[in-house]
């Protein structure tokens, strides 16, 4: 089954290429979509056991959630994918095909790889796919994005390489860099080089995933992506890095030196949010706006994930949250630069009269994203600080509290005066095709439901990811 | 002689931070690629099973015989040839043959790179238990050719000049694998060569589109982006 999801968008690359057909591009993307979502959900769980053998390639507790998200996200991209696109022409449309498949065939390996090695291939090949993708639109703010997004994050990838190159110094004799290996010798391992290679894994993958200080690449990128783009990189590709954060964590705890590499990450996690708090006070371009609340989140993940016990299921449910409320604010982002073709956010106003459905999503993915009630988000937050305050001192979890309130205000100011007010004049009024609708309301509802009650086998699930954390 | 060649290496960065001509810094990446070469070489010369008879029992010196072709085709064949050319081609299209203009004066860029390999030098001969995991040599001249070439990124001013930073970065890596006991599998080995190769074509090809977009290759030109408008 694995091998399924893995080999599908390489043959639907070749079909797209043979067959020059404007349709195709679309219905291969939608199909993947299709294969993915069944196929992660049958053995993500647990429905029908995975049957092959793969060496590289393998599903556990942990990676099956960051899979199941990723099919998620993917199909309800790929359902307004089919709607936002269908003026492009064919050539700019085959390209963008090949581009998203090759995206998401690189997240899902690097998803579900059992090699560091192998990892490290399939992030930086989420890099290459995705290149072209920022740059799809071809104005000089496009490529400016696309060339930092590139060498920030090449640089940024090279380095963690370093870091794995540290870590084998550190295995010794081991000379083996699958997962299963590294755990169950973790302890034997060098503290001296596993925390070098720690600092360097942390720095890079860092950079990849958009914490601070090493963010830079993404508000620019996210906000030059075509909107799909946008929702995909910050739902999903920012979580295939976390995931291997994650594992590197991992064994530093199983080698008994993770204090260090707890510090590290909240240090970061706590610079993320202080950035994005500081940015998006007087922010002007909504989809910057949504790429610094990226960022936010990718720190209160950091925090949480350097916390510990039972913050690391707030971790989880946050990972989950954010990627199905992210994805549809960027999504709806897409109909808003459609009817207004302006990302600033003073010159929209009254985006309720304009297009009720937009307005109103726009307004639930705020209340999503700011953890609000009832968003997943308010229980991860809260566990988070619960957590915090039985661990750490009191003084921390003010300043989070703080950050977290100035980054409501500065969202809520531009997402309240987007949405009321009166109309706009000269407006390019559109009318979108339900495809443009129901995959956000979906998500949101997906994240809504999950904020009021947690199914006993999908927390047993979550359960079973946290363990040994 | 292994480290003979490693010395060159390192001192192949101070002749990029001192030079302006971008043919120039391209003809010192196919010396790298060489030198990187000639050190695989004379350490798997060292090797026990580096002989004559190598080839007589093909079949069980085969994972051998695959590191030694591979070793060729990632120096020899990408690092001193298919990558330099392609950026003569991207040097020839886009007429941007000088980068002259960098933040600091040569000479500071020369005294400041030897210091750093200078401090790379000291690094590697620290006697300490921790780097008795490691070749200390290829450990500190690659950890001063990474520094020096992040430095230079941050210091010159043209985006193709950024590329060739971001490349002498990449062998300084290559040669920190060197030093690791433990020899990398080689499909992973593949795979970041695949990925390095198709990242420097990708942004030889932006570089190309940045020329025409832009009035030139000036790094402050890509910085229309802002958070206040």
């Amino acid at each position: 089954m694995i091998n399924l999801i893995l080999l599908f968008p390489i043959l639907a690359c070749f079909i797209i290429f043979l067959f020059k057909n404007k349709n195709l591009s679309n219905m291969m993307i939608t199909l993947y979509a299709i294969i993915h979502l069944v196929t992660s959900g049958l053995i993500g769980l647990g429905i029908i056991p995975e049957l092959s053998q793969n060496k590289f390639f393998a599903i556990d507790n942990l990676n099956k959630i960051f899979l199941i998200v990723l099919s998620i996200v993917y199909m309800a991209v790929a359902i307004y994918n089919n709607e936002y696109m269908k003026n492009e022409n064919i050539n700019k449309l085959r390209h963008y095909a090949y581009a998203v498949l090759l995206f998401i065939f690189s997240m899902t390996g690097a998803i579900l790889s059992t090699n560091l090695g192998i990892m490290w291939i399939f992030i930086e090949g989420t890099t290459l796919a995705s290149a072209y993708l920022i740059y799809f639109h071809k104005t000089k703010h496009s490529i400016e994005a696309a060339w930092k997004y590139v060498f920030i994050c090449s640089i940024g990838i090279a380095l963690a390489f370093v870091g794995i190159i540290l870590l084998t110094v550190a295995t010794g004799n081991l000379s083996s860099l699958y997962w299963a290996d590294l755990y169950k010798n973790a302890h034997l391992f060098n503290p001296f080089w596993l925390k070098m290679a720690f600092v360097f894994i942390m720095f890079g993958i860092g950079t990849k995933m958009g914490l601070a200080p090493v963010h830079f690449w993404l508000p620019d990128a996210h906000a030059e992506a075509p909107s799909p783009i946008s929702a995909l990189l910050s739902a999903t590709l920012l979580n295939s890095a976390f995931l291997m954060i994650l594992n590197v964590f991992k064994i530093t705890i199983l080698a008994g030196c993770d204090g260090y590499a707890r510090l590290m990450l909240s240090v970061m996690g706590f610079l993320s949010l202080f950035i994005a708090a500081v940015f998006v006070y007087h922010i002007n371009n909504y989809k910057r706006m949504l790429a610094y609340s990226s960022v936010e989140n990718m720190g209160i993940l950091a925090i949480g994930t350097a916390l510990g016990g039972n913050a690391m299921i707030a971790v989880i449910l946050h990972l989950i949250g954010h990627s199905f409320i992210k994805a549809s604010f960027f999504l709806t982002s897409g109909n808003i630069l459609k009817i207004y073709d302006t990302k600033k956010i003073k010159s929209i106003t009254g985006l309720m009269i304009t297009d009720k459905k937009t307005g109103w999503l726009w307004l639930l993915s705020f209340i999503g994203i700011t953890a609000l009630p009832p968003s997943v988000l308010f229980i991860s937050e809260f566990l988070t600080i619960k957590t915090m305050l039985e661990k750490w001192s009191y003084i921390l979890p003010i300043i989070f509290l703080i950050l977290l309130t100035i980054i409501l205000y500065g969202i809520g100011k531009a997402v309240l005066s987007m949405s009321f007010g009166n109309e706009k004049i000269n407006v390019n009024r559109q009318d979108f095709d339900n495809r443009m609708y129901v995959p956000q309301f979906v998500l949101i509802i997906l994240a809504f439901i999950l904020g009021l009650y947690i199914p006993q086998d999908f927390s047993n699930i979550i359960y079973n990811a946290v363990i040994g954390f | 002689m292994e480290n003979i060649f490693i010395i060159l290496f390192g001192l192949s960065m101070i002749y990029i931070s001192a030079t302006s001509r971008l043919t120039s810094h391209i003809n010192i990446l196919i010396i790298q690629g060489w030198l990187l070469f000639f050190i695989c070489i004379s350490g798997i010369s060292n090797e026990q099973w580096f002989n004559f008879g190598l080839f007589d029992n093909i079949k069980v010196n085969l994972p051998h015989l695959y590191s030694i072709i591979f070793i060729i085709v990632e120096t020899l064949v990408v690092k001193a040839f298919v990558i330099p050319m392609f950026l003569k081609k991207v040097l020839r299209k886009t007429n941007a043959h000088r980068d002259s203009e960098a933040n600091i004066p040569h000479f500071y860029a020369l005294v400041i790179s030897s210091l750093i390999l200078f401090a790379g030098f000291i690094a590697a001969s620290i006697q300490s238990s921790v780097f008795e995991l490691i070749s200390s040599l290829h450990f500190g001249v690659s950890i001063a050719v990474i520094i020096i070439s992040l430095w230079l990124i941050t210091i010159k001013h043209t985006v193709l000049s950024n590329v060739i930073s971001f490349i002498t970065m990449e062998n300084g890596i290559f040669l920190l694998s060197l030093s690791v006991a433990n020899e990398m599998p080689i499909i992973i080995n593949l795979g970041v060569l695949l990925d390095i190769f198709i990242a420097v074509f990708i942004l030889g090809m932006l570089v190309n589109e940045i020329n025409t977009k832009f009035e030139d290759l000036e790094v402050s030109q890509l910085s229309e982006l802002k958070d206040y408008e």
